[in-house]
């Protein structure tokens, strides 16, 4: 009961936090919107193409803006050293980098699940597809949160160039991204490719916490 | 054996080793060349271009061969505590990434003739594509990080994380329908190619092993060193 209480008093302080800082979550959604309209304005505004590459570009900007928030996410912890609070309060290093995952999940790639029929009106696909869309989207969607766990928490030492951080969460991506635009052009093999993806998130969510927790408790040692 | 882990053994084996392996390297690979240029008849379809095979196997092979040494390196620092695998992991990845890149170009130049094209998206070309960009984050992490001690564990953690992409690369073109062919040199079978052109191949495959063996050995030499006056 009293593990339960600290992962609640946990994820209030994640939601107090994230509700405070709601104009960068509001911004992220807006670098996804102007990106969708610059895509519109290099490709022309012909309907066919637009609704042919659009699931396409709604994964790649996905995946760009989910990157941007990357920085946030053990940074700030770790500098007011809220990380090591934590880990004193009983939680092992590599259950707090599933708690701060689900935390990802739960207040920045939400807010993208909302704002995907908004996209979808945008960029003209029909909507059969978008129930696919939704299914796909959410599972990518914490496939990548832990990958921006593993490498955010790769980074923490890293003073000089984190922009590698997202280098390294796009290289392994990209099976994710081969599978799941695969879900929307082809329907009727569905099945087997949820299935994948499927497995690509539990293989994800298996090697997190070991690497995550490890890294985290690295920088910890040797701050 | 001990050579393998310790650092001042290595050491010792290294001045013991560095100077035949490099007149090895020297007479193989001119040997090689000799065979390659010379020694070595046309491809009844290909033409002359079929010579560049001799410089893009054996060198997309050592480039898996490395990436799969540092796996094997990272688990035994990471797992049974062993530093000198921090060692060979700062060392080996340029050479490895030289490797692909050599792998890639020679491929490449090969392509416009035959296919028509310098790069296709085929599964093949995409993920050793991907083992380079692997590599070069490789490379920058040792650049940007300035604690040592944090630095070696990350980048050994991201080369057993990466590690995935290996089976890809060898596999791919027996799970997907590429355009690269499939491998022709195979342990369980005969090979498909003639004594011909398999012997310059397995000549230029030793060579190119010795010539990466002595920037490695230099290389991991230099490292110990900077690691011993506390430079790196």
């Amino acid at each position: 009961m009293k593990f339960l209480n600290k992962i609640v008093s946990f994820y209030y302080r994640e939601y107090k936090l994230n509700l405070s800082g709601l104009q960068d979550i509001l911004t992220n959604i807006i670098f996804f919107f102007i990106s969708i309209f610059i895509f519109i304005f290099s490709i022309g505004p012909d309907r066919e193409t637009i609704s042919l590459i659009g699931v396409g570009i709604l994964w790649t900007l996905l995946l760009l803006s989910s990157t941007l928030s990357l920085r946030k996410f053990y940074q700030d912890d770790f500098e007011n050293g809220n990380l090591l609070i934590t880990h004193l309060n009983g939680f092992s290093f590599g259950f707090i980098a599933i708690l701060k995952t689900f935390s990802h999940f739960l207040f920045v790639q939400i807010p993208f699940l909302l704002s995907i029929p908004i996209a979808c009106i945008l960029l003209n696909i029909v909507n059969d597809k978008l129930i696919y869309l939704f299914i796909s989207f959410s599972i990518g969607s914490l496939i990548l949160s832990c990958l921006g766990s593993i490498s955010s928490s790769m980074n923490l030492m890293n003073q000089r160039n984190f922009l590698l951080g997202s280098v390294i969460v796009m290289i392994f991506s990209i099976p994710v991204i081969i599978f799941s635009v695969g879900i929307i052009n082809m329907e009727e093999n569905f099945n087997s490719l949820i299935n994948i993806l499927f497995g690509i998130l539990l293989i994800v969510f298996a090697i997190n916490p070991w690497a995550s927790g490890l890294c985290l408790k690295l920088s910890l040692e040797n701050n | 054996m001990m050579f393998l882990i310790n650092p001042n053994k290595f050491n010792k084996a290294a001045d013991f080793l560095i100077k035949p392996i490099l007149v090895l390297s020297i007479i193989l690979f001119s040997l090689g060349l000799l065979f390659s240029f010379y020694l070595s008849p046309e491809d009844y379809q290909q033409g002359s271009t079929v010579r560049i095979m001799y410089v893009h196997v054996p060198s997309a092979w050592l480039a898996l061969l490395t990436y799969a040494i540092m796996t094997l390196y990272s688990i035994a620092a990471l797992a049974f505590r062993i530093p000198f695998g921090f060692i060979i992991n700062t060392a080996v990845a340029p050479i490895g990434g030289i490797f692909t890149l050599i792998c890639i170009i020679s491929g490449s130049f090969w392509g416009k003739p035959m296919w028509g094209t310098w790069w296709v998206w085929d599964a093949r070309l995409t993920s050793v594509a991907i083992l380079f960009i692997i590599y070069l984050v490789i490379i920058f992490m040792n650049l940007s990080f300035e604690n040592r001690v944090v630095r070696e564990k990350v980048v050994a953690i991201f080369v057993l994380v990466g590690s995935i992409n290996l089976p890809i690369v060898k596999f791919s073109v027996d799970w997907w329908n590429t355009l690269h062919q499939p491998a022709t040199i195979s342990k369980l079978s005969k090979p498909n190619i003639d004594p011909s052109m398999m012997i310059p191949l397995i000549i230029m495959t030793f060579a190119f092993a010795m010539i990466g063996l002595v920037i490695a050995i230099l290389r991991i030499k230099t490292e110990i060193i900077s690691r011993k006056s506390n430079l790196g």
